[in-house]
């Protein structure tokens, strides 16, 4: 018997994927794939917890679990690893970092079908 | 200028003319701010903390000022080769202070230093980033 809740989860990612996404880089070291990604949440966060004070952008990617290959092999995210998206003429750099008590990434649907990455801005470069 | 400005100016002052493993700019700050994107670069900032003010004598009082020297960089990979330098260079700091009196406000010399933690989990972890604070005490008997 076939999971109705499931089948409507996957279609939802299918649009999400065709109709909300945009193309970035996923690195990690010398390998590189280029992803179709949705933006999720994108908040300014600020830590002062040792009395040094570091602002930065927090921006989630939302990646299909099948479209991660690194190297030709299927890959999860890693403490690290760059996400890199171009804008117009810049090219802004996120690392794959936990957030809070949150790992860096979970599952985003209940099927294991997209991974929601959690990343910090660290550069952006003109290009 | 107050007792504790002096301090960290002459400390500022002698951090930079100093010969250390990592050519750094050291500047004083009251709150170091930062974003995550200018951390690529060494940071050091030197912040008045603390003054405790107890009697010396029957004329005079003892002024032990703390001062916190924070050593920040955002690194690479975190391994033993790119973190190990670092945490030289914060020794190196504490050793270059111990037993001093400073040559820019000698009327202060050197008590104690204290380094816990070494370095900070939290930044390290949710920022890749190394942070380490060394609180210097100088005292001052006036």
């Amino acid at each position: 018997m076939s999971d109705v809740l499931e089948a409507g989860s996957n279609w939802l990612q299918q649009q999400r994927k065709q109709h909300a996404s945009r193309n970035v880089i996923y690195r990690r070291s010398s390998k590189f794939v280029e992803v179709l990604a949705t933006v999720g949440r994108t908040q300014f966060e600020q830590d002062d917890g040792t009395g040094a004070i570091i602002r930065t952008e927090v921006r989630d990617y939302l990646i299909d679990t099948d479209d991660l290959l690194l190297g030709g092999n299927k890959a999860i995210p890693g403490r690290g690893d760059r996400i890199e998206e171009v804008d117009g003429d810049q090219r802004f750099i996120y690392e794959v970092v936990p957030i809070g008590s949150e790992p860096h990434w979970r599952y985003s649907d209940p099927y294991r079908k997209t991974y929601r990455i959690h990343t910090k801005h660290i550069d952006t470069e003109a290009i | 200028m107050s007792v504790i400005t002096n301090i960290a100016d002459s400390i500022v002052a002698e951090l930079n003319a100093a010969s250390l493993s990592h050519p750094l700019t050291a500047v004083r700050k009251f709150v170091p701010s930062f974003t995550l994107t200018e951390m690529k670069d060494l940071h050091v900032t030197v912040v008045p903390k603390a003054i405790q003010v107890t009697k010396a004598d029957r004329t005079r009082n003892t002024f032990d000022a703390q001062i916190d020297i924070a050593i920040q960089k955002k690194f690479e990979t975190g391994d033993l080769a790119e973190i190990d330098p670092l945490l030289d260079l914060v020794e190196e700091v504490a050793d270059f202070f111990r037993l001093r009196r400073l040559d820019s406000y000698p009327a202060a010399h050197w008590m104690k230093t204290e380094h816990s933690p070494i370095y900070s989990q939290e930044h390290w972890d949710e920022m890749r980033q190394f942070t380490s604070v060394l609180t210097l005490t100088f005292r001052v008997v006036r």
